[in-house]
Parts: C-alpha cells; sequence; structure tokens
C-alpha cells in the first residue's frame, strides 16, 4: 500500500498493529468549528443531524484529520434526561438549568430513550448520514457524557459536589442512572455504525480530587467502557484540565486512549501510563489554536510530538479539548500540516527546529 | 475551670473551619461570644484563617472543590452567629464586582472566588452567571467598585472579558478601576492582551493579586 495514500482508517490500523505508517494520526477535536466549513449557524445544528451531517463531513474533506466526531455540546445526554438547555443564535449552547434541583426527585429521573429524547435522534442521524458518506475511510465517533458529568447537569454542579461529601449514596443514585442513560446511547450508537467517544469534564481534578473520582467517577467509567468493549469498540476518554492524579485511574477503568488537556503534561503521561494506553493531546485550544498564528500552531505540534510521538502505546496528536467555534481554519489546517511535515518515523531534525 | 485563652476559641473556629463542620463551627462561635471574645477578632483570626488554610490546601491539592465548599459552608454558618455581636465593622479592603460573563453558566469557580474575597476582607457584589459586559460597568461604577472581577470556565465567551476591559476605557472610567480574570481557558498572556491589570489561577491566588491591585499586599 502506498503510504501517501492512506486513509485515516487504514493508518490507523497500520499504526497499531506496529506497521509503517505515513504520519502520526491528527486529530484537531471539531465541534461547531464545522458550522463555519459550511457557513452555517450554530444553532441551525439543533434538532438537525442532516445539516451537522453536512458540515461534519465537509469539515474532514477540508483538512483531513483521523476521527471524526459528532459533538455540538455536552448537554445532550443531560437534555434527555430533562435538563434546560439555551441555544443562543450563534455560539455553543449552554445549561440553563438542571433537570432537578433536590435530591428528593431523583427518582423521577428515567433514562433516556436514545430514538426519542431531546436532541439524541438527531444527532444519532447525524452520526448514521457521516458513517454512510465516509465510514469506508474514516472512523465516525459521537460525544457521550459520561455518569459523574451527567449527575452534575442533572441536580446542577455545585448541589453535586456538596452532595459527594454530604450524601455519597445520592450521588451514586444519580451516576447510576446517568451510567444507564450513557450504556442506552452508547448502543444506539453503535448500532448507528460508529464509536462512542467518551468525555467527563467534571471528573478533572480542577474540580473534584483523586479520592472522589475513585468512589464516584471509577465505577461508572468503568461499567461503561466495559459495556463498550462487549460490542467490540475501544475507547477513548478525555478529560479537560487537570488529571495527572488520576490518570493510573483512566487506565484502570479500561480506556484504551486517553486524551488529555494542556493542564496536563503529554510526558507526565507518556512516562505515567505511556505503556498501558495510548496517549491523545494536547495542542491548548485557546491561546494557540484559536488566538495563535500557524507557526505557534507548528511549534506547538513539534513540542508535543517530542514529549510523546514515542510512546509505547500509540500517540495522536490532538488539540487539548474540542476547538472553540471561532478557530481559524489556517490554524486548523497548520495542525494537520504539521503533522505531515513531522512524518513517521519521527524526524528528530524537523523536531529540534526552534523556528518555524 | 481553667480558662481559655483568646487564641483557643480562634483556634477552634479555624480548625471547625478546615475539617469542614458546620455545627462545630457554630459551636466554637458561640463558646467564643460567651467567653467574652470580640466578634470581629474571632471572624478575624478565627473564621478568615480557616478559610485561609482551606485555600492553602486547595493549592496543594490536598483539597478540591467539594471540600472547599463544604469549609465555606461551616465559615458561613459561623458568621451567621457572630455577624450581629460585631461592634465595630472592621475598615473594608476594597469593593469588587464579580460574575460570569455573558453566555457561561459554570460559577463554582466564581463563587470560590467570591468566598475567598469576602474572607480576605473585600466587599464584594456578586452579579452572579451570564452577566452581559455592560452590567460589569454599570454596576462598578454605581458602586465605586475598586476591582472588577471575570471568570470564564468555555473558550467561546472569553472575548466578553476584553469587551468589559474596552467599554470601561470608552466610559473614561478605566483609570480608577483594576480588571483581573481568570478561569480554565484563561491564561497571563490573554489576560495581558485583552489589557487586564490581573490574573490569578485559582481562587487561593486571586486574593493576593486582588491585595496587591488594590495597594494592600
Amino acid at each position: 500500500m502506498s503510504l501517501a495514500l492512506m486513509t485515516p482508517l487504514q493508518r490507523l490500523a497500520a499504526y497499531a498493529k506496529g506497521e509503517p505508517i505515513d504520519r502520526l494520526p491528527c486529530v484537531p477535536i471539531i465541534g461547531n468549528t464545522a458550522a463555519r466549513v459550511i457557513g452555517a449557524k450554530v444553532s441551525q445544528f439543533r434538532g438537525n443531524g442532516k445539516l451537522i451531517a453536512e458540515a461534519q463531513i465537509a469539515s474532514y474533506q477540508k483538512f483531513g484529520y483521523d476521527v471524526i466526531r459528532v459533538f455540538t455540546d455536552l448537554y445532550t445526554l443531560a437534555e434527555a434526561m430533562g435538563a434546560r438547555v439555551h441555544y443562543p443564535e450563534d455560539e455553543t449552547a449552554y445549561l440553563a438549568a438542571p433537570a432537578i434541583t433536590s435530591i428528593e426527585d431523583i427518582s423521577k429521573l428515567q433514562p433516556v430513550e436514545p430514538s426519542r429524547d431531546g436532541n439524541l435522534p438527531s444527532h444519532l442521524e447525524a452520526m448514521q448520514r457521516t458513517v454512510e458518506a465516509l465510514g469506508h475511510e474514516v472512523p465516525v465517533t459521537g460525544a457521550v457524557s459520561c455518569p459523574f458529568t451527567t449527575a452534575s447537569f442533572l441536580i446542577g454542579a455545585e448541589n453535586l459536589v456538596r452532595l459527594t461529601i454530604k450524601n455519597p449514596e445520592a450521588v451514586h443514585r444519580l451516576c447510576e442512572v446517568a451510567l444507564q442513560s450513557a450504556i442506552r446511547y452508547s448502543a444506539a450508537i453503535i448500532a448507528a455504525g460508529c464509536t462512542p467517544s467518551l468525555t467527563d469534564p467534571m471528573s478533572s481534578s480542577n474540580v473534584i480530587g483523586p479520592r472522589q473520582f475513585k468512589e464516584f467517577s471509577y465505577p461508572y467509567l468503568q461499567r461503561l467502557i466495559e459495556f463498550i468493549h462487549g460490542q467490540g469498540r475501544s475507547v477513548t476518554l478525555h478529560i479537560c484540565g487537570k488529571t495527572e492524579k488520576v490518570w493510573q485511574l483512566m487506565a484502570d477503568a479500561g480506556a484504551d486512549c486517553i486524551s488529555i488537556d494542556n493542564d496536563a503534561s503529554l510526558a507526565g503521561a507518556v512516562h505515567a501510563v505511556g505503556d498501558r494506553v495510548r496517549i491523545m493531546g494536547n495542542v491548548h485550544p485557546s491561546e494557540i489554536m484559536l488566538q495563535g498564528a500557524p507557526e505557534d500552531v507548528r511549534r506547538a505540534v513539534r513540542d508535543c510530538v517530542a514529549q510523546a510521538g514515542g510512546s509505547p502505546k500509540g500517540f495522536i496528536v490532538a488539540s487539548g479539548c474540542s476547538l472553540p467555534t471561532e478557530t481559524p481554519f489556517a490554524n486548523i489546517r497548520a495542525m494537520v500540516d504539521a503533522v505531515a511535515e513531522i512524518g513517521w518515523p519521527v524526524d528528530a531534525d524537523i523536531l529540534s527546529r526552534s523556528d518555524s | 475551670m481553667m480558662l481559655k485563652s483568646k487564641e483557643s476559641f480562634f483556634i477552634d473556629l479555624s480548625d471547625a473551619v478546615v475539617d469542614m463542620d458546620e455545627e462545630r463551627t457554630v459551636t466554637a462561635a458561640n463558646a467564643a461570644l460567651e467567653a467574652g471574645v470580640d466578634a470581629y477578632d474571632a471572624i478575624q483570626q478565627g473564621l478568615s484563617d480557616g478559610m485561609a488554610r482551606a485555600g492553602q490546601l486547595f493549592e496543594e491539592e490536598e483539597y478540591f472543590i467539594p471540600e472547599l465548599l463544604m469549609c465555606s459552608d461551616a465559615m458561613y454558618a459561623g458568621l451567621d452567629v457572630l455577624k450581629p455581636h460585631l461592634k465595630q465593622v472592621g475598615e473594608s479592603r476594597g469593593t469588587i464586582v464579580i460574575g460570569v460573563i455573558e453566555g457561561d453558566t459554570h460559577d463554582i469557580g466564581k463563587n470560590m472566588v467570591r468566598i475567598m474575597f469576602e474572607t480576605g476582607g473585600f466587599k464584594v457584589i456578586d452579579l452572579g452567571r451570564d452577566v452581559p459586559p455592560q452590567r460589569f460597568v454599570d454596576t462598578a461604577r454605581e458602586s465605586k467598585a475598586d476591582i472588577i472581577a471575570l471568570s470564564t470556565l468555555m473558550t467561546t465567551t472569553m472575548d466578553g472579558m476584553g469587551t468589559v476591559v474596552k467599554l470601561l476605557s470608552e466610559g473614561n472610567i478605566r483609570d480608577g478601576i483594576k480588571v483581573m480574570v481568570g478561569g480554565g481557558p484563561i491564561s497571563p498572556g490573554f489576560a495581558k492582551r485583552i489589557g487586564a491589570d490581573g490574573y490569578a489561577v485559582n481562587a487561593a491566588e486571586a486574593v493576593k493579586v486582588a491585595l496587591e491591585l488594590v495597594g494592600n499586599a
């Protein structure tokens, strides 16, 4: 096979087997930036799977990265369980009100019905359409928020973190129902021919400590990942912010790849868990990708590869988190180009260049 | 019975806050009042000291948001007991208008910062979350605030911070009001670029920055 003609699927498969590849995999995590690619307003994505698919397909074709991830905002699952989400005309949606305000109402929460509730049907349609168009060449994933994070949107973040100390049993009940929703949605995503992509921002060490992570995040992550593995899919787990103290637990939970933010050290992650999981990260989404120039992006990519390019279980060059909507196209292109320029095996001379 | 020293009441209060124990904080506050300890001293050297220690544990990553919130619950419970007995109000170190920028409803971080400001001796006006830039400016003008403190967790709403600085300049009141910023996606570089006066990485540091900004470090 000609290396120059590798599709993302071929590249990822060869990389996993330790066979030659043309370049490292590269994933600028595109969410609502896809709207900009087709000149749409972010709010047009609401309830419109066809448009989300069109945008994601166009974005992939424009930049040629290695994973498509259908994602508009973090609240899809919680919204389907009753949380209220506000949709500004042309910016990312945000949580307006949690589904419940008191622990008395936890018993009223029901796991989602993915074919019916909230915006899940349109997101599933987006995945289905994208996989129909591109599934033969690139992995298509759908974002699934993990139980502890969904729980925070169900009862409010401040409420939830207080409950971790005041009423752990209530937190477990919330996480349990959130887990059932995540499992059902994951099953629907897999049935659509895609892979669930896990995100758990509230489990960040910027919010809860390793003790709480172990008690409230870990068991549910572990069960969710076990379910997805049972369906024959591998799992990428993203947690924002600081994560150093929970890397081992992220690996213990069964993740095949951990995606880390710019608050965490790639070199540190490689050293700690690089022999257990693939590492993905961590070009700064705002400082570099949104506000930097293409030269800054190239420098940041080289720095990431220098830190993690040789990680035993592999490395994916990625943004530290979902890209801000207005990330310049030139910077996304620079990211993919820089990875191609470094090539494979990694060209140490290119890495050591301090100019751009 | 041996008489307890004033200091030992302060230590009880401070420890109860650090231990996240609301009930014990209330008991310690009542005990201090009964023994004739000045309410102002009990707040400053007891409760505030406890929150400062909690902030230190947060910086050292021994405590996280849940613990810090529980400490602040205990601190406020103690404050409810002591406040009615304040003889003199201590001199405020300045007035701060705080809030989360429009488009963002994540307010845990902002609430932590507010608590640390209050225990650090500032008068705080909390505008809540999802606050339009103009409201920060109007409120700061009306209250003759020394500092506007802006928070956001989202990359999508960062630009609102720059808007606040711009509005202050356009209103010709930029000189009298310091602007400090913080939150997940914010970096010192970003703070500098939008013309902010200060940046803090977390709630504990925010107090130190605020004190520097009002020349009271």
